[in-house]
């Protein structure tokens, strides 16, 4: 489908000294705020998306993959200083990273951080380019009424892994795609729950949803939890020998396996929809200890547990994109944001994008290989000074945060009216976290609807009417059978742990 | 929090997605969806189908709530205040600029939160703003709201 010319032409247009310096600013940018607890990568891509519309695609991409893998990395730096994760993922390797560095050994912690998130991540793009290609080939022969048994598989899946419980799964779904219906309907085109403002006819703006329930909501959250109590720096001990401030090739090399199996945790669980980095951090952070010769050691700053958890949240990014990529599913946050990212500068994620975008699709892989190698340069020198970040005060954080998210959206949305819908969702999101529904299956749902309708719509019409034609695509009926599967699972699951919960 | 407040915050959200999704399914689906004859998917259809399905599962949740728990009540209104504030700035913006109502939006944010060192306030209201105002305007060549 896609032949060698086009793949070398897209790593080549990859390879440029301009794209380089965008992944670079990207990384510097993206290990900066995931420094700083409370911003992290995922707010960090939802303020600079907007600033990136000026940009050709690719330089834009490659920015935004460069905020993205650099987080990964700035977040294990607060995790470890501060026992404070910069992002949730970083928590597995505070529980190794912070007793070392409490043994003033700060800069061992961070550098072993940042060579097993490398390594994870690496590993995980290497299997991207490898498996997306060959994926997206078995997509393109689904039609309709395959995507519609496959959206219905993706949501039952979501819906119970994410929440903690099934029924609030399944609203946090549901209320995303009434939002999404807002605008004008993908069959006849005409206006659809607007109330007379006609800015909504192209429906909600996606920036202003996703930043608003995903940044403002978060900043809301955290300058309440701040308000009076405004944290001052940590400091970090000068006097540490050579030792204590590098980790040797012995020392990595002796972690190579723990590092191999928690990249290969993080890949598996980043391709499934929605488990997320966090989740596979902690498990391969349980596997390793399980399987070490001293599991006494763990917790109390073992070099093992800190390669273990960042190898497999670092390899779930680049594994994210499959589904992403091959399917035009978001399987997480992260990738939600980059495919609203793509759409803004005209890519449109799915099997189709590998035939009619396939050389800007590899110098994303391209822009992904590098922002690996930018990322272990700017880290090795970096680290010093983003152990200062962590001291930054967050009056100022959230203040600025709180500016640059205003500037963005109404840069994006031309104007004030996409700012006040983000305000909207911002505390639209808010309540919803605290009521303890699911953001992530919100987002997903509400970028999924539209194509959700079309795809049904589509089905219908290519049926008569009569979705029981559904029956006669195997794919279709694997797909829904997978579905019932799942939604009994997660029903079993919960009815297990509201019981347990009882007795408890 | 004790247990019977755990309990009411799910239902207290499962009456609120109750009524939501009656109010959408009967009330404002009717009168906000346009009727289109023909086609092979109604407008209505889909809004109408989720409406249903936000009732049932609010209805669920009211009959079985779990465990969460909610965020103290003192959290949820500092957040309503923190708000406001962002309502009012926007508002603000909308008449007179950014230029002119961002250093103030931020200096507020900041004393709010409880910063008090001058030099944090001088740099979070003045500096950041400034930094802005030359990213978008000079750097990226755009108009601030």
């Amino acid at each position: 489908m896609v032949d060698y010319a086009t793949i070398l032409a897209g790593f080549g247009d990859a390879f440029t000294p301009f794209n380089l310096m965008f992944v670079l600013f990207g990384v510097l940018l993206g290990q900066f705020v995931g420094a700083v607890p409370g911003i992290g990568p995922i707010m960090a891509m939802a303020i600079a998306i907007p600033f990136t519309f000026g940009l050709d695609p690719l330089p834009a991409i490659a920015f935004l993959v460069g905020v993205n893998k650099g987080g990964l990395v700035g977040g294990a730096v607060p995790a470890i200083l501060m026992n404070t994760p910069g992002t949730p993922d970083a928590a597995a390797t505070a529980l190794d990273g912070h007793p070392l560095a409490k043994q003033g050994k700060p800069l061992k912690a961070t550098k072993m951080a940042l060579f097993s998130s490398v390594t994870g991540d690496l590993f995980s793009d290497i299997v991207l380019i490898t498996v997306s290609a060959p994926l997206a080939i078995m997509a393109l022969k689904m039609g309709p009424i395959e995507v519609v048994a496959l959206m219905i598989f993706a949501f039952s899946i979501l819906a119970g892994l994410i929440g903690n419980s099934l029924i609030k799964g399944i609203i946090a779904a549901a209320l995303g795609l009434l939002v999404a219906s807002v605008g004008q309907d993908p069959e006849h085109y005409t206006p659809r729950l607007i109330f007379g403002y006609w800015d909504l006819f192209d429906g909600l703006p996606l920036p202003s949803v996703a930043i608003g329930m995903l940044a403002i909501s978060e900043i809301l959250r955290r300058m309440s939890l701040a308000h009076g109590n405004v944290k001052s720096g940590i400091i970090t001990d000068g006097s540490q020998t050579p030792e204590d401030r590098r980790v040797s090739w012995a020392e990595y090399w002796a972690c190579r396996y723990t590092m191999l199996r928690g990249a290969t945790i993080g890949t598996i669980l980043g391709a499934l929809p929605g488990i997320g980095s966090t989740a596979a951090a902690f498990m391969s952070y349980a596997m390793t200890k399980a399987g070490s010769k001293d599991p006494t050691s763990f917790g109390k700053g073992n070099l093992q547990g800190i390669a273990a958890s960042e190898s497999a949240n670092s390899a779930v990014v680049g594994a994210n994109l499959i589904p992403l990529l091959t399917l035009g599913i978001p399987g997480s946050v992260g990738a939600a944001l980059i495919i609203s990212a793509f759409m803004i500068h005209g890519m449109q994620p799915g099997p189709l994008l590998f035939e009619q975008q396939g050389r800007l699709v590899y110098g994303l892989f391209g822009a992904m290989l590098m922002a690996n190698f930018v990322n272990l340069w700017v880290g090795q020198l970096g680290l010093r000074f983003w152990t200062k970040v962590v001291s930054a005060p967050e009056s100022i954080i959230f203040s600025a945060a709180l500016l640059l998210c205003i500037v963005g959206v109404s840069m994006a949305t031309s104007g004030l009216f996409g700012v006040a819908i983000m305000l909207i969702f911002a505390i639209v999101g808010y309540l919803m976290s605290t009521f303890g529904y699911s953001l992530v299956i919100f987002i997903i749902a509400f970028f999924l609807g539209p194509r959700f309708e079309k795809s049904i719509a589509q089905s219908l019409a290519l049926t008569n009417g009569d979705l029981t034609q559904m029956l006669k695509s195997p794919v279709a009926v694997a797909l829904l059978v997978l579905s019932v599967v799942s939604f009994v699972y997660f029903l079993r699951k919960n009815a297990q742990a509201a019981a347990l919960e009882t007795k408890m | 929090m004790g247990g019977d407040h755990v309990v009411s915050a799910d239902r207290i959200s499962g009456i609120f997605f109750l009524l939501l999704g009656l109010a959408m399914y009967f009330v404002v689906n009717p009168a906000h969806i346009e009727a289109v004859e023909g086609g092979s998917l109604n407008p209505k259809t889909v809004p109408d189908i989720i409406s249903l399905i936000l009732a049932l599962c609010g209805g669920l949740l009211v009959l079985k709530p779990t465990t969460h728990q909610v965020a103290n009540l003192q959290n949820i209104l500092r957040t309503a205040g923190y708000s406001l504030l962002l309502v009012a700035g926007l508002f603000a913006m909308s008449r007179f600029g950014f230029e002119y109502v961002a250093p103030l939006l931020a200096f507020a944010i900041m004393w709010f939160i409880g910063e008090r060192r001058p030099f944090w306030l001088a740099f979070g209201a003045v500096g950041m703003p400034a930094l802005i105002w030359f990213l978008v305007t000079q750097a990226l060549g755009r108009a601030l709201p």
